[in-house]
């Protein structure tokens, strides 16, 4: 029993306060009336008069949930579209073997150390080019910049786990190229997939920079830069709706990870194993 | 909210229906500049510091496209990102047509600019004429002509606890320089210290600290833009008294920031700091306790005898990609002029102050006598290049904050104030060089 | 590898696999390699902004490396990154090992506690400023109302608590990053490998000291990586926060190429400052390329 403390409950204890207390936070400020918010006197753990005005606040006197499907619209097309590619570099590189597969690799994979905060000004340029500035689905390709490289690293290890027996045997029946790779690599991949999504999914949920420079009309605005900026008046926070966008606005990542989490680790170890 | 601001602006692209219910005022409106046909434009502007600024603007813009068949379209952003979208458009050359920018903004691509001589001579001769700041914001010394149309200034003044005052013996707020650090000290004694921000604080450190400098005639730069005049005896003793005022000042203030001031003032932490308005309406709204006892005060004037304030002003340019130069200038000629400014400057309760001296007369600084110090601030204002011209140099050592962290060098950090001097003239000769 | 290279040749042939790794690669040339290209150019430029700028070579650089406040940018990067990517490695594990177990609510945990990482750090980063507040703390207030304090702690005026601040800010956000990682490789351990190791007699520390902590290995060097080049970049926590101050003492390097290129106007200063970012992290995929090497 005593290591059992020991060796869980306390070190959880204490990983919980530290990881959880920001957000409890959050939550107190959303529900604090404004003349509480900035009392130093007062309780900083409690709310004595909790209100719901933020919250209303939030979904009616803004755009938040014009952000919130802009978010979502975006988020999910460029994870798709990041797990798509990824998916088809991976094959190629691990499966069908070509003489600079290795190269591709390689190449593909230093895309992710190249970090957005360090790109944004010349891409402006780019995406001005292609007539892509201040459209929302613009984000979606380009998010994929950053999301690509690690799911294609994901994939690969993933794939080299599934036994390549099984490919040869079809191929002996007689089967084509492209129905070996569709119907039976690409079902065989679902947690390798699964979890390439939900990292490619939160990486673009929470994107600042891109969607702060490349958007500016306020309904093209994602929740981060939606909030961060419309909430933000010279010197007034409106921190209690900006608090309560902050919670709202992480919930469908969070119902990712409560019905994912697991297999989102089972598809990252087997990545590992490969 | 703003999807609703849409509507009513897609509604009113000058339909019929919209044009027989014109004003009286309206009818006898007549256009200066021969608008576009159809014309389209965007307009980016910072978001209002409280809402009706944005309700108002966007009414007189709906009578805007009523009266010419323009459209506008509006786009509010937070004011610290209006720069960098604005220098995204003029380096990309394409983006919204006209901009209300800060500071410098014009005058870091004037060439990329419409020249307003026009609009601004207009209605500097109707109403009451610029502000000395105004032009020094609104004319290009390099051009020779107005590149942006000065909207006005955002004013900062102390603002004070007034019963606190009366318990440090002080019955009126003074007014020099000297007057001002006895009564912080006299509050400090009182368990009431003061508060100004000392980090980067974009609004309020660069507001006080310029002031201080200034007051006791300190300066970055010479008139030639070239000689750098930080590192003397003026400098050293505006850092000297920072030093003095900094050790009855309330813990912390290294790292304020914009918000943070508010903050402490509603919560009965300091006793006195340099704002906007926004702490009084905040008050008003939550804190009626504390908007009954506070009041606010001009910057104290120095030993130059003379006001030295320092306030974030905003004027408006157009951008020479715009395919509607002639309804942009219209536009703005119209959204300055009384019938559309009047109420729109109401509107935001004194928190713009208007840069053509007419607006001085508007029942909104004198209705509520605690506005008023804010009306006289843009009287009383020099420009943030000072004693230089607005420019590149200008904005660079401005947003590099230069004198904000030559004053925490001296304050937070304890450098002497020569030391703190010397760093700051190497940097602003790197950057004026 | 070798065997694996032999049996498929079957597999083996045609323009089949480039064109399956051309949608991939048009994506990453056309929205990262060529901005990068012409990031790296802009670097060579005095462009400011509005006007493009002519060619000046190294002098952004030779600027840079003479300005003091680069030069304290740089300490406080390599500070930032190794402090905050030592502990976040350290932590991470440390939650991973906890979350490894068998307990009841175990999954309910493993979801919550990766919270840090699902908000934006933008939002985050305005919860941590109210925590680090010199006059709102909860931190400074609980110490103050138990009697252990006499004032406040100025948690962001003064240089080295600001950093530690941020530090701790950055940490929080990271830690799961290493958590996920870690679990995934916890698991993908075979349990023959402790099976053998219990029979061996030896248990707990011993156990994960000589037997995970060395599978784990190759894994830990990947995962240092990217949590180092992200560190090195970072930039909003900061931004909220401080924007750099007090004088300059938190700026970081994106922080400060931000703030001189867009507020500042200096886009070919902005440039070079991102441009120095690109020497370390080469040297940081250098080592993750080596890492994923020796796991093949």
């Amino acid at each position: 029993m005593n290591g059992r403390f020991l060796k869980t409950w306390l070190p959880l204890a204490l990983f919980a306060i530290f990881l959880l207390f920001p957000f409890y936070w959050m939550v107190l400020t959303a529900l604090r009336p404004n003349a509480e918010l900035v009392s130093t006197t007062a309780n900083p753990f409690w709310v004595r008069h909790p209100t719901l005005e933020h919250i209303q606040y939030l979904l009616r006197g803004t755009s938040f949930p014009r952000w919130f499907w802009n978010t979502m619209g975006i988020a999910t097309g460029a994870s798709i579209l990041s797990v798509a590619a990824s998916w088809l570099a991976a094959y190629g590189i691990v499966r069908v073997r070509f003489p600079f597969a290795a190269g591709a690799g390689l190449a593909i994979y230093l895309g992710y150390l190249i970090p957005p905060a360090i790109l944004f000004i010349p891409l402006a340029d780019v995406l001005l080019q292609l007539g892509w500035f201040d459209k929302p689905l613009a984000l979606v390709p380009v998010y994929t910049t950053f999301l690509i490289p690690f799911c294609t690293w994901l994939l690969m290890g993933f794939l080299k786990t599934i036994p390549r027996e099984i490919e040869e045997a079809a191929m002996v029946d007689g089967a084509g190229r492209v129905r070996i790779m569709l119907g039976i690599v690409l079902p065989l991949s679902g947690p390798g997939l699964i979890s390439a999504f939900i990292f490619a999914f939160t990486l673009s949920w929470n994107e600042y920079l891109y969607a702060l420079v490349f958007m500016s009309a306020p309904e093209h605005k994602t929740v981060p830069v939606g909030l961060a900026t419309e909430l933000v008046r010279g010197d007034l926070y409106q921190w209690g709706p900006l608090m309560a966008g902050a919670l709202l606005g992480c919930i469908p990542v969070v119902i990712l990870y409560f019905l994912f989490v697991d297999r989102y680790v089972q598809g990252m170890s087997g990545a590992l194993k490969g | 909210m703003t999807l609703r601001r849409r509507t009513v602006l897609q509604w009113g692209l000058g339909t019929v229906a919209a044009a027989a219910t014109r004003s009286f005022a309206q009818d006898k409106y007549k256009p200066m500049f021969p608008v576009e046909k159809d014309a389209q434009l965007r307009l980016l502007r910072w978001s209002g510091f409280v809402k009706t600024d944005e309700e108002v603007w966007n009414q007189n813009t709906k009578k805007f496209q009523d009266a010419t068949g323009a459209a506008v379209n509006v786009e509010y952003i937070g004011f610290e990102d209006v720069r960098p979208k604005a220098a995204m458009a003029a380096n990309l050359n394409t983006g919204p047509d006209l901009v209300m920018g800060w500071y410098d903004d014009p005058h870091i691509y004037p060439r990329r600019l419409v020249d307003v001589t026009d609009v601004a001579e207009d209605l500097g001769k109707r109403l009451g004429g610029w502000y000395d700041v105004a032009r020094a914001y609104g004319f290009s010394k390099t051009e020779k002509h107005w590149i942006g149309v000065p909207i006005g200034a955002t004013c900062q003044a102390f603002n004070y606890r007034i019963s606190w005052m009366k318990e440090a013996g002080f019955d009126k707020f003074p007014e020099k320089t000297d007057g001002f650090l006895k009564l912080a000290k006299a509050l400090k004694e009182k368990n009431h210290p003061v508060g100004f921000a000392l980090g980067h604080a974009v609004g309020d450190a660069n507001n006080w600290l310029h002031w201080c400098l200034w007051a006791h005639g300190g300066k970055t730069v010479e008139a030639d833009d070239k000689t750098i005049a930080i590192n003397k005896q003026e400098s050293w003793n505006a850092l000297e008294y920072a030093k003095e005022l900094y050790s009855v000042m309330v813990p912390g203030t290294g790292s304020w920031l914009d918000p943070n001031n508010n903050r402490a003032f509603l919560a009965g932490e300091v006793s006195v700091t340099n704002n906007g308005i926004s702490i009084y309406f905040a008050a008003k709204k939550d804190f009626p306790q504390i908007a009954a006892d506070m009041d606010h005060a001009n910057y104290p004037i120095g030993p130059v005898g003379k006001p030295t304030e320092l306030a974030l002003f905003s004027q408006a340019f157009i951008f020479k990609y715009s395919r509607f130069p002639n309804a942009a200038k219209e536009y703005l000629r119209f959204m300055l002029s009384p019938e559309q400014a009047g109420p729109w400057v109401e509107a935001m309760n004194g928190y713009v102050t208007p840069a053509l001296k007419k607006y001085r007369d508007l029942p909104v600084w004198t209705k509520d006598p605690k506005t008023t110090p804010y009306r006289d601030v843009i009287a009383r204002m020099l420009p943030n290049s000072y004693a230089g011209n607005p420019g590149q140099h200008a904005a660079a050592a401005l947003s590099d904050f230069i004198v904000v962290d030559m004053f925490a060098d001296a304050t937070v950090n304890g450098l002497s104030a020569k030391d703190a001097a010397r760093r700051a003239e190497g940097r602003l000769r790197r950057i004026y060089s | 590898m070798a065997a694996a290279r032999s049996s498929s040749s079957v597999l083996r042939g045609g323009s089949f696999g480039p064109l399956l790794v051309v949608p991939a690669v048009i994506l990453l040339v056309g929205l990262l390699a060529y901005p990068l290209g012409l990031g790296v150019w802009l670097g060579f430029k005095d462009a400011k902004i509005g006007s493009p700028g002519t060619f000046i070579g190294i002098e952004n650089y030779q600027y840079l490396l003479d300005d003091p406040v680069f030069r304290l940018t740089v300490v406080n990067t390599a500070l930032y990154t190794i402090v905050t990517v030592i502990l976040k490695l350290g932590l991470g594990l440390g939650l991973a090992l906890v979350l490894n177990q068998k307990f009841a609510g175990v999954r309910f945990w493993r979801s919550v506690l990766l919270l840090p990482y699902v908000v934006p750090t933008v939002l985050s980063a305005f919860a941590w400023w109210w925590i680090f507040d010199p006059q709102f703390s909860f931190i400074s207030w609980a110490l103050v109302r138990l009697g252990l304090l006499q004032r406040n702690i100025d948690f962001l005026g003064d240089s080295w608590l600001a950093r530690m601040s941020l530090m701790i800010a950055n940490i929080w956000r990271g830690i799961p990053f290493f958590t996920v990682g870690y679990l995934a490789g916890l698991q993908s351990i075979s349990p023959d490998v402790y099976e053998a190791a219990q029979i061996d007699g030896s248990r707990g520390w011993q156990t994960f000291w000589h037997i995970s902590w060395p599978l784990l290995l190759p894994l830990t060097v990947i995962l240092t990586t990217f949590s180092a080049i992200f560190t090195l970049t970072d930039f909003q926590l900061v931004w909220t926060i401080t924007r750099g101050g007090p004088a300059n003492a938190t700026h970081l390097f994106v922080t400060l190429a931000y703030q001189r290129a867009i507020p500042g106007g200096a886009m070919g200063e902005g440039a070079a400052i991102a441009g120095f970012t690109l020497p370390f992290l080469g040297i940081l995929a250098f080592a993750a390329l080596r890492a994923i090497r020796e796991r093949e």
